[in-house]
Order: structure tokens, then C-alpha cells, then sequence
């Protein structure tokens, strides 16, 4: 345990899946690297099971143990190759290179060496694959230093380079240049392409795959072309054929486990199937949604998945039909609606998809829904001009949206202010009003004025634009009898300052101010009758943002500054009441607290500064928040407000804050240690899932099927969903790896003392005993209170063959330690 | 350099014939070509491909099948029945000999180059032995229904495929019987359409390789009757193959202008199994590629859009040298214009007639590449229509204008040219 004083920065979504191709798990478990972590997803439900953290640099491999389908290998910039456990999540050994690795392939052939790409020493840009030999030995961190060069000038993305049959032969691709490695007669061909693009084609190599059981190697080029190249042990007498569907490059080869399929995938976001290398035989997935940059095979042929430029992880059939599709934080090109939170989810709403608006749900890491903004189809080509969304507006309930959409064409763009209401029917937002043109130039801010407590009448929508206005949207009675709707938005009022362009806009808590920015000016405007109410300056610098301070603090603005200056002016006073040079990126006032979050940017690291607007004094500093270039940032609302002791995380009691890194990386911060947090996930990597289905357990789940059937019959009813909410505790015994237990025979008798039948529980005892019996697997030891629960338990996991139930009390751990090391695995067999 | 005054000749409608095979000498020196009027073309290899001999058409003959028997001469066989024996020395066509089963479809020549094999109409494959002088009918073999569309001999000599419509059988030479049939439209949804084996051909393995209509080419064992391998190269019809002589290299011919390589190629580097690979495609024919032929070196496609195109295997190459260039045929390669400078008269030769034109004037001059008015637009003055089923072999005006010579295979004709304003006439001399 962390002690209680600390304050962690915690990823909790976004990062990006690019590292490399994703692994599928002989057990259906899904592995990709996240970031600098490797997440764990069940292919079946597309949860996240497990984030295995470790490394302190991007992921930039994973491969499985090719001698134990249940370890996996993963590299990383920070020079390390980890192998681990990913059933339990925990790493085995830690082999250190010393220079960065930028991709990771463990060719079965290659006894206890692995190969690596490294950067070539004294050469920038030029990279060489090399082979590691790992080193056997006692402990957990060994070095790997026995390094022999296998290639020279290889190419930096782990698609450059790919292993032949049973190993015998290594490819690399770069630019033009393909190179074939033959390592048993030693011999290194290369082969090149002509450079001249003709014909509109380029010959650069993208990716290369080596086919599973046949001499052929497949490139894709950046032109869209497949080639599959035969004989190439010939200098002069290789051949190759070519495929040709994509019109742009080729992202990503697979091939089938036999052979005969290929899988291509590029920027059309359409997965194509090559059957028998013939060009005249192809099938396609199209709509995938977004560019596909890997694509990966399970290892029996059954799925195949991709990863998406935005971080979606689509899983296919082997027919080719869509499975469905894991995404947390899509990964737009730009995020220019900022961080707004959704009140009626308390879903986290951000671009998505281009055109999209995405709905992603903190809790789950899961993106909630998609919506529609632009409702164009979205064609992906070079230098064609977008329309996407920029403004993003919740109004207090979360009854209405506004947002605004712009092309990109920079000197006159197409605008379109559109506002959405929540329809209760369809639980979802529907078009209200259009507004075509609401500002002759860029709009740069919008805001709902924020009153729970008012009618929705008074619900009124400022913006301001680039073309020195603000402008003030209220809703009126549609006069037109045959309009669907009853209300509509209309221009109420239009304001400006000395033109200058106006470029942020503020409502106060009570609604009764609203305060525009105009460059170096802040405005204050009363709300009833548009008055302009007095103004504040802090020279130099335009004013980049503004907010008012909240509950006792509600008196004050404040501001930041271009130059770096935040300010804070007394709106009773009408005077500046401090100011403090700070660079500040984002500005972030808490919504349910006076606390208000400044980001700053200085000296390459953000820092964070949180301070109530009466006081100077920010209340925490933290600074070196991470690496990474904080852009936005924004308070969530707890759903209940957290214990915490310490006095100086206060502030993180009703909210949560999240950042967005540039990356597109999400970020918070968290009072819990590591492994608090990720209790709730781990307890659900369960062996279930990784024991293959027997007939015996298919025989076992049929009679468990009808004794539940009967036990509804008999109006038993067999409360199943407690389980869910069994102690991590207990939950974490019950999934205990099979070798880590006592023999069966210690722990039955334990067990079945807390089987014992306790009078408000009988029915449900009845039957977990029975199937008890016929399974004589399951074993736990319980405490008193707990035996409800465990058996409940009971009954919903008996499928669950070699697996135990117990929760032990700390003696009697200390007794399971010692004989742990006893030979269980005959549990498995079963 | 002098000043020239540069006509653009855009009145030559000229439709050359396209190309409706090709065969190309056992040893490798020639090729011979025949068109769809008839023509037969032989090229020289050794000669960096040179047109060597032309033979002009004849009506009354078309050329379906062209094969080099008995060393060095050259055989044709058309849907008019007959099998022709050219003379190269002479160049035309000698010794005409009924086949006696109507159109022949095809004709192939055994690996001795002793004997020949023509599939007719009828549906029979008949024999003919070359004997000095002319060829001579030796035999029928066991006729089927179905025109014979191709043939092949077994480079042992002891078997022929003969391909039809919907199936191809293999044919025993020294009992004269079939002793397979294999149905080529199995398989296929769209088995209500015919299937068409346009072109065959019997490895010495045994095994026989078809390209049919469907766009396939398939690989079957005739022993067995099986398939192999099938490769679907085109949409469209796979019209022409050809294999090249180690066997390890075949070229199709499809109906999209496309031609294609598959080679035979080690499933694992070194091993011993092996299975035929598409590897090249090549575009370079805007129509149907109707004749493929394999040298050693290149590989040689003649299609209806009259282009013959040689395209050498870059692997075979020892060096970079003038037979590693891509050759393409695109017009005839002999003198079908000829220029009266006096007269300003242009004399255009086609197979049937020959057209006289007058070359527009100009008054005015300007400078390099500047495109000067007309005052006198070109003027068709005259057409003359040859007479009987000969094409013209050439055509002559003089300088002045006012004599127009042509000749066919077996016939000279002079004509004097009158031009009095604006009405032209012509007397045969």
C-alpha cells in the first residue's frame, strides 16, 4: 500500500493501441499495447480485463512465448524486454538490452533468443535487427547483453520486417529494398524496386508478412499494390505476382494459418480477403469506420482482429463477418470541442470519429455512443476539406446540445450552429434548429447559461466569433402550425466591443452576468438587459480564458492571459484583486466546489496549481504532472462524494479531474494506490476462460442448466448476482491459479464446513450442495458471515472445473504458502 | 536543315489485321504470324526480330493455325479447309490439301515435326504425314461430336488432347481411340453457359493445362481425370497458352487485352514439390489476345488490335542489351504509302484497293511547329479495287503522278493516271 500522502497520475484511457500488431492468446484473451502498458481484453465480452504495467517508455512488442502459450514477451523503448504471466498479470522476468527496442518478433525456431530492432550505434536513423539471447538465471531482472547483428538497415516499424517458415528465413523491407536472411545457409539477397514512380505508383515498401507453410512473401506498397514474391533464394530468377485493390497504401498484411487466405487492410477502412493469392477471388469488410493500421490472426484461425488509427479493435470472424469491436477513447485527429462532461451520463463527450461527437463513459472505458453531428459521408482523401465539429455545448440538465461544425477551408468557412434535444423516447438527441451561418467568421467560444433551478424558457446560448460579436440564442414558439416541434432558436441579441474580435464567454453561477473576452478586454454584461456592466484589463497579452468562481467565491473573475498572467478581479469592487504570472494552458473551475484547476505549461512539463479564487494561495501544487503537453482538462462529478483523508486532496472530494494529454491520452488523479484501482478489474481474469470446453464440462453445464431450471420450477429462486458483489477477497481466492493451492484433500474438509446449511438459506444450500458434490472440486474455507455469500457463489460457478473456493484467514494463509510448491497440476487435467 | 512543310496525313484509314496466331520455330530462330486476312508474317529472332518474309492474304483463305513441321516449313490451316503449305522462297502460298472434315479449327505438329494433327468441325482429329513435297493423308482418329478448337501432341508423341466445347479428351495415337473425356464445366454456378477450352496443352508429366472461357486455367491429371490446380487469371475468357520449353513456364492470352505468366514454382525453397504460380501480369494489348508463343528468352502475344509484342524475361537475360527491350509491333511493317513529290500525290495501299489523294496546299508560311490554314483541303481523287480473292502485295506512284502500279501474289497491273481540272480517270496499260 501507497501511503495515504500521495497523489498518483493515472492513465485511465486514450492511450494509443499503435505500438504494435495485437496478440490473440491460444484462450481467447486479446493482448495489445497500450501506451506504455499491455492491456488484456476478453474477446468474448470486450472488457478490459488487465493493464500490465512496468515499462516506463511506449510498448512497442508483444509476442507470445512461442515455447509457453501462456507468457507473453513485450519490449519497450525504456530498452527492456519483460516476459510475462498474463493470466495473473504479473512479470516473470526482466531482461535488460540497454538500447531502445522498437519492435519484438520470438520466431518458435529460435531457441531462448528473441530478436529485436535496435538503433545502430553512432549512425542516426539507421536501425539493425539483432538477436537476443536470453540469458537463463535465478531472479527477476537479468541483463541481456550477448547481441549479434542479424540485418543491417532494417526498417524502424515492426511491419518491416517479418520471419519466413519455421524461421528459416528473415525479410526486411525499407523504402525500395527488400532483403531476404537466410540463416542456415547464411546467405543475404536483396531485391529492389525501381524508385521511378510510373504510372502514378509508388513502390515503397509499407509492411511485408511471410507466408505460414509455403516460400512466399507478401509486401504491400504504398501505391495499394500486394506483391507476393516466390523463388526469392534466386537472385535473378525471383518472381513475384501482384494484387492490386487498395488505392492508397497498404497499412497491414496477414496471412491465414494455413495460407490461403491474405488479409489486406489500408486508409479505406475495408478489410479485404485474398483467397488462393488469386487476384479474381477477394471478399471485403467494408465500413470498419477508420483507417486500419494492424491487422492479426488468432493462432487457430478463428478470429482475426484489427486496430484502427483511432484506437478501435475490431474483431472479425474467419468468414469475414464483424464480430464486434472494443473501443475506449476514439482517437480523433483534433480535438477541438475540448473535455465537456454530459450531465445525464456523466459520460465524457469529445470528437469522435470525424463528424461524430463520442459518449465515453469514464467508468467502463468504454465509448458510450457515437452521435452524428455532420451527418456527411466522411471520405477519406488527401487534401479534400472536412467539415467537423468544433463547439460542443451541454445545457444544465443535459436536455439541450449545441454544436457547432466548420470546414476546414480557413478563410471562409462553411458554419453551422445546430442545437439538439434530448428526446426521452428515443434516448437519444434529435436536430431542433439549424442555424447556417450564425457568425461571418470562426466561432471561439459557446456557452449555456448554467441555472438548474430555472424553466427551460430562460435557457439562453451565447457564442462569439472571430467577426468581433458575441450573439445571444433563445428559444421561441415556432409560429409555424406545421412544424413538428414547438420551439425553435432565434438571434436575440447581438454585442460587440470596439471591435475587437470576441473570444471567450463566461456565464456566472447565479446566470445573472455574462462575461465576454475581446482579445485584451473582459466584458461583463448583464444578462436581463445587455448592459455592458464594466470591463477588465491586464495588459499585455490577449485574454485566453475566463471564468467566474463558484458558491462562496462567486464574486470573483478569473482570467488568463497570453503573456502569462492569471488574474482574478473583484466583480464587487470592479478591481483587480491579484494576479500571478502563470502560463496557464487550461483553466478549469470545478462545478460543485470553489476550486478551480490551472494547468500550466512551462519549460516543457505541465504543472498543476488548484486554488479557491479568494485566496491567492493555490491550495496544491503539483508539479511535472507528466510528460506529456496537458491541452484540456475537466472536472467529473463524483456520483458520490469520496472518502478522503487527507486535508489537502479536499478538493478531489466531489470531483474527479481528467486531463487530455496531445497524445490523446486521458489522465486523473488518483488517491488510491495501484492495486486498489485494480482490484475491480483483475478480479475478473478468471481461469474460466482459459480451460478449454470439454465434453465433460459441456455434460456438467447441462445438468447445471436443468438443476437451475428445476430450482426455478420449484419457485426457488437462485439469487445468482450477488456474486458480483462478493468481496475482492474472496473473489481473488476463487481465482487462485490451480498451483498456488493446497491439495484438494486439506482443503475439503474446510470447505465443506462452510457449506454447512444455515436455516434462512436453505434452498439455495440445497442445491449448491448437490452440485457440490458431483464436481468435488470446489473448496473453501469461510468465515462465518460469509457463508451466504460463498455459497450463492457456489452455484453460479460450478462450469468452473480445477478452480477453488476459499477465502482464507492469515494463518491459514501462511500454511498454504508452505505447501505451495507441491504438484497440483493434475487439477488442470480436469 | 531546309524549311519542309509537314502534312498531316489524317485520310489513311487504314485498319490493320489483327493477329490470329503465332508459332514460333522449334529451334527458336522464327516466328511465323498469320493475321485475320490471311497474311502470314515470319520474323527473324536473330535479326533483332526482323519482318523477314510477308505473305499478303487471299479472300478465299484464312489462316487459323500456323505450324513449323519437317525443319523449316511452314504450314497453315484455315476454316476453309484447307492445309496450305507456304513457300518461303517464293512467298506464297503452295500446295493446298482438302483436310475432308470441313473448317479446321486446328492444327498442331508432333515433336519431330514428322507428322501433323488437324482438328475439324466435325469433331474429328485427323493425321497427316509430311512427306517431301506436300503432306499426305494418313488417318482418322476417333471422332466425337464438337468441333476440335485445339490441339496438342504429347512431346512423346503417344498421345493428343484435343480441346472442345465443354470438355477436352486425350486421344491415343497409336490405337486412334479416346481414352479419356474430362468435362471442364464442373464447378462453376454459371454452369448453364458453355464453356469454351479455347487453347490446351499436354506437359510431358502428363498433365494437361486448359484455358477456357471462364477465365481459367486449370491443371488436370489425365490419367486420373482430375484437377490440379485451377487459377482463375481473368473475368474473362482465357483465349491463348503457350508453355514454354523446360515446361516450367506457361503464358495466357485473355480476352481483356491482359496476358499473364505462370510459373512453376517450389512450394518450399529447394524442396521438391512444386505448383504453378500467376505471377506477371502484362497489359500492354487494348483487344482479345488471340495468340501467345513462349521462346526461350521472351514472351511473344499477338492480339486483334494487330500489335505484336515481345517481351523478354528480364531473369533469362544475361545483360542489359538491345534483347532486353520490350518490342511492340503496332503498325505494318511495310510500305503501304508511297508519295508522287511532283505531283503532290500520296498512293495508300489496303489489302483490297488502293486510294489516291491529293495533299492539301498552304499560301501562307510561318514559323517552326505553327500549324498554317489550309487553302486547299486534301482531296480524294481516285480508288481502285483489285480484282479476285489476292490481297496486293504492293503499290507504286510514280513521281509525276500520272502511274499507278500494283501487284498481288500471282498478277502485275500498270494504270495510267489522267487529271484534267477536276474529274481523274484511269486507263489500264
Amino acid at each position: 500500500m501507497v501511503s495515504p500522502g500521495a497523489l498518483r497520475v493515472v492513465r485511465c484511457g486514450g492511450s494509443t493501441l499503435r505500438g504494435a500488431r495485437a496478440v490473440f492468446s491460444a484462450d481467447s484473451y486479446l493482448l495489445c499495447a497500450a501506451g506504455d502498458f499491455v492491456k488484456v481484453y476478453s474477446v468474448s465480452t470486450e472488457e478490459t480485463l488487465r493493464l500490465m504495467g512496468g515499462h516506463a517508455d511506449l510498448v512497442t512488442g508483444i509476442q507470445l512465448n512461442p515455447h509457453n502459450h501462456m507468457q507473453l514477451y513485450s519490449s519497450s523503448l525504456d530498452g527492456t524486454i519483460k516476459l510475462w504471466d498474463f493470466m495473473d498479470g504479473i512479470p516473470i522476468k526482466t531482461f535488460t538490452v540497454g538500447s531502445k527496442l522498437l519492435a519484438l518478433y520470438t520466431p518458435a525456431s529460435a531457441e531462448e533468443s528473441v530478436f529485436v530492432v535496435i538503433p545502430k550505434k553512432g549512425e542516426r536513423d539507421t536501425f539493425q535487427l539483432v538477436s537476443v539471447k536470453l540469458t537463463k538465471g535465478a531472479g527477476q531482472d537479468l541483463e541481456a547483453k550477448d547481441l549479434s547483428v542479424v540485418l543491417d538497415g532494417v526498417g524502424v516499424s515492426m511491419k518491416h520486417i517479418a520471419f519466413g517458415r519455421e524461421g528459416e528465413y528473415v525479410v526486411s523491407v525499407k523504402d525500395v529494398n527488400l532483403q531476404v536472411y537466410f540463416f542456415k545457409r547464411k546467405l543475404l539477397n536483396r531485391f529492389s524496386l525501381s524508385t521511378v514512380k510510373t504510372k502514378g505508383g509508388d513502390n515503397h515498401f509499407s509492411c511485408v508478412v511471410c507466408h505460414p507453410t509455403e516460400d512466399c512473401i507478401a509486401t504491400g506498397h504504398a501505391d495499394g499494390k500486394i506483391r507476393l514474391w516466390r523463388n526469392f533464394h534466386h537472385r535473378k530468377e525471383y518472381t513475384y505476382s501482384t494484387l492490386h485493390w487498395h488505392h492508397d497504401i497498404v497499412m497491414d498484411l496477414a496471412f491465414s494459418m494455413e495460407g490461403s487466405r491474405l488479409l489486406s487492410g489500408g486508409v479505406e477502412s475495408v478489410l479485404v480477403q485474398w483467397h488462393n493469392e488469386s487476384s479474381c477471388q477477394k471478399d471485403f469488410l467494408p465500413r470498419l469506420g477508420s483507417p486500419i493500421e494492424y491487422i492479426s490472426m488468432s493462432s487457430d484461425g478463428a478470429l482475426c482482429c484489427t486496430l484502427h488509427t483511432d484506437n478501435r479493435i475490431t474483431i472479425i470472424n474467419s468468414n469475414l463477418r464483424f464480430s464486434r469491436s472494443i473501443q475506449g477513447l476514439i482517437k480523433s485527429r483534433d480535438v477541438k470541442t475540448g473535455l465537456v462532461v454530459d450531465p445525464r451520463t456523466k459520460a465524457l463527450v469529445l470528437n469522435g470519429e470525424p463528424g461524430h461527437l463520442q459518449f465515453y463513459s469514464l467508468q467502463s472505458d468504454q465509448q458510450l455512443f457515437s452521435l452524428d453531428i455532420v451527418q456527411r459521408q466522411y471520405i477519406h482523401q488527401a487534401g479534400l476539406k472536412q467539415s467537423d465539429l468544433v463547439k460542443v455545448a451541454f445545457s444544465a440538465q443535459g436536455t439541450w446540445l449545441a454544436t457547432v461544425e466548420e470546414s476546414e477551408e480557413v478563410t471562409d468557412p462553411e458554419l453551422q450552429l445546430k442545437l439538439w434535444f434530448y428526446s426521452e423516447e428515443t434516448q437519444s438527441f434529435k436536430l431542433n434548429t439549424r442555424i447556417n451561418t450564425p457568425h461571418d467568421n470562426h466561432i471561439t467560444d459557446m456557452c449555456f447559461r448554467d441555472m438548474d433551478e430555472l424553466e427551460d424558457d430562460s435557457l439562453i446560448l451565447v457564442t462569439t466569433g472571430r467577426d468581433c460579436v458575441f450573439k445571444v440564442w433563445v428559444m421561441v414558439e415556432d409560429s409555424d402550425p406545421e412544424a413538428q416541434q414547438s420551439v425553435s432558436w432565434s438571434c436575440d441579441f447581438v454585442g460587440s466591443y470596439h471591435n475587437y474580435q470576441a473570444t471567450n464567454c463566461c456565464f456566472s453561477e447565479d446566470g445573472s452576468l455574462l462575461a465576454v473576452s475581446f482579445e485584451e478586454t473582459v466584458t461583463v454584461w448583464d444578462s436581463l438587459t445587455w448592459d455592458l456592466k464594466c470591463t477588465f484589463c491586464h495588459p499585455p497579452g490577449n485574454i485566453r480564458n475566463i471564468c467566474f468562481g463558484r458558491l462562496t467565491c462567486s464574486k470573483y473573475l478569473i482570467g488568463a492571459t497570453d503573456y502569462g498572467f492569471l488574474c482574478c478581479w473583484n466583480l464587487l469592487t470592479c478591481a483587480l484583486e491579484w494576479s500571478a504570472h502563470l502560463n496557464v494552458v487550461v483553466l478549469q473551475p470545478d462545478p460543485l466546489s470553489e476550486h478551480i484547476a490551472a494547468v500550466s505549461w512551462l519549460s516543457k512539463e505541465s504543472s498543476l496549481f488548484v486554488f479557491k479564487p479568494n485566496e491567492p494561495r493555490p491550495i496544491y501544487i503539483q508539479r511535472n504532472l507528466c510528460k506529456e503537453k496537458i491541452l484540456l482538462a475537466v472536472f467529473v462529478p463524483r456520483d458520490e462524494p469520496e472518502i478522503i483523508s487527507s486535508e489537502k486532496y479536499l478538493w478531489l472530494r466531489r470531483s474527479q479531474l481528467f486531463f487530455l494529454t496531445d497524445t490523446q491520452e486521458l489522465m486523473t488523479l488518483s488517491t488510491k494506490s495501484l492495486e486498489e484501482r485494480l482490484t475491480p478489474s483483475s478480479k475478473q481474469l478468471a481461469v474460466e476462460g482459459s480451460l478449454p470446453v470439454t465434453p465433460f464440462s459441456l455434460l456438467l453445464g447441462k445438468h447445471r442448466c436443468q438443476q437451475a431450471q428445476e430450482d426455478i420450477d420449484l419457485g426457488k429462486p437462485v439469487v445468482r448476482h450477488k456474486q458480483e458483489q462478493a468481496s475482492p477477497a474472496v473473489k481473488e481466492l476463487l481465482h487462485t491459479p490451480a498451483h498456488v493451492l493446497p491439495s484438494a484433500s486439506f482443503l475439503c474438509t474446510i470447505f465443506i464446513n462452510s457449506l454447512l446449511i444455515s436455516k434462512e438459506n436453505k434452498s439455495a444450500e440445497e442445491t449448491a450442495d448437490e452440485v457440490e458434490m458431483e464436481s468435488e472440486e470446489a473448496e473453501s474455507d469461510s468465515d462465518e458471515e460469509d457463508v451466504t455469500e460463498m455459497e450463492q457463489e457456489d452455484t453460479s460457478h460450478m462450469e468452473l472445473l480445477g478452480e477453488m473456493t476459499c477465502k482464507l484467514s492469515k494463518s491459514q494463509e501462511k500454511e498454504l504458502r508452505k505447501i505451495r510448491k507441491t504438484d497440483y497440476s493434475w487439477i488442470s487435467a480436469f | 536543315m531546309g524549311e519542309f512543310e509537314v502534312h498531316r496525313v489524317r485520310f489513311f484509314g487504314l485498319v490493320p489485321a489483327g493477329v490470329r496466331c503465332l508459332a514460333c520455330h522449334p529451334r527458336g530462330a522464327r516466328l511465323a504470324l498469320a493475321r485475320t486476312d490471311g497474311a502470314v508474317e515470319v520474323y527473324n529472332f536473330a535479326a533483332n526480330y526482323f519482318q523477314e518474309k510477308v505473305i499478303p492474304g487471299n479472300e478465299a483463305r484464312s489462316v487459323e493455325s500456323l505450324c513449323w513441321a519437317a525443319g523449316d516449313r511452314l504450314f497453315g490451316a484455315g476454316l476453309g479447309g484447307d492445309i496450305t503449305e507456304y513457300d518461303l522462297s517464293r512467298l506464297s502460298a503452295a500446295r493446298g490439301v482438302d483436310g475432308g472434315g470441313g473448317p479446321i479449327w486446328s492444327m498442331a505438329a508432333n515433336g519431330t515435326g514428322t507428322q501433323l494433327a488437324v482438328g475439324c468441325e466435325d469433331g474429328s482429329v485427323k493425321i497427316f504425314q509430311v512427306v517431301p513435297g506436300g503432306i499426305q493423308f494418313e488417318r482418322n482418329l476417333d471422332r466425337r461430336k464438337g468441333r476440335v478448337l485445339c490441339l496438342s501432341w504429347h512431346p512423346s508423341d503417344t498421345h493428343i488432347v484435343a480441346g472442345s466445347i465443354d470438355f477436352f479428351r486425350v486421344i491415343d495415337v497409336a490405337s486412334g481411340q479416346t481414352v479419356q473425356r474430362i468435362m471442364v464445366n464442373h464447378h462453376v454456378e454459371k454452369a448453364k453457359r458453355e464453356c469454351v477450352v479455347w487453347a490446351i496443352a499436354l506437359l510431358s508429366s502428363g498433365t494437361v493445362v486448359s484455358a477456357d472461357s471462364f477465365g481459367r486455367v486449370q491443371f488436370w491429371d489425365w490419367e486420373q481425370g482430375t484437377l490440379a490446380e485451377s487459377h482463375t487469371v481473368s473475368t474473362s475468357a482465357a483465349l491463348s497458352l503457350a508453355v514454354s520449353e523446360k515446361e516450367d513456364s506457361i503464358v495466357v492470352g485473355t480476352s481483356t487485352g491482359a496476358t499473364y505468366q505462370l510459373q512453376l514454382l517450389p512450394v518450399k525453397l529447394g524442396g521438391l514439390e512444386k505448383h504453378w504460380v500467376r505471377t506477371k501480369p502484362f497489359q500492354y494489348h487494348s483487344h482479345d489476345v488471340r495468340a501467345v508463343a513462349h521462346s526461350p528468352t521472351a514472351l511473344i502475344s499477338g492480339g486483334l488490335d494487330a500489335q505484336l509484342v515481345i517481351r523478354p524475361l528480364m531473369e533469362k537475360m544475361q545483360k542489359k542489351s538491345y534483347d532486353a527491350v520490350l518490342r511492340k509491333f503496332t503498325f505494318p511493317h511495310r510500305r503501304l504509302v508511297s508519295c508522287a513529290r511532283k505531283a503532290r500525290l500520296l498512293l495508300f495501299q489496303f489489302s483490297q484497293h488502293l486510294e489516291l489523294w491529293r495533299l492539301g496546299s498552304t499560301e501562307e508560311t510561318g514559323k517552326d511547329g505553327e500549324v498554317l490554314p489550309l487553302c486547299q483541303m486534301p482531296e480524294h481523287l481516285v480508288q481502285l479495287k483489285s480484282k479476285g480473292p489476292e490481297h496486293i502485295y504492293s503499290s507504286c506512284v510514280s513521281p509525276c503522278g500520272t502511274w499507278v502500279s500494283y501487284s498481288t501474289a500471282s498478277r502485275f497491273q500498270l494504270y495510267r493516271v489522267h487529271c484534267d481540272g477536276d474529274s481523274v480517270s484511269l486507263r489500264k496499260v
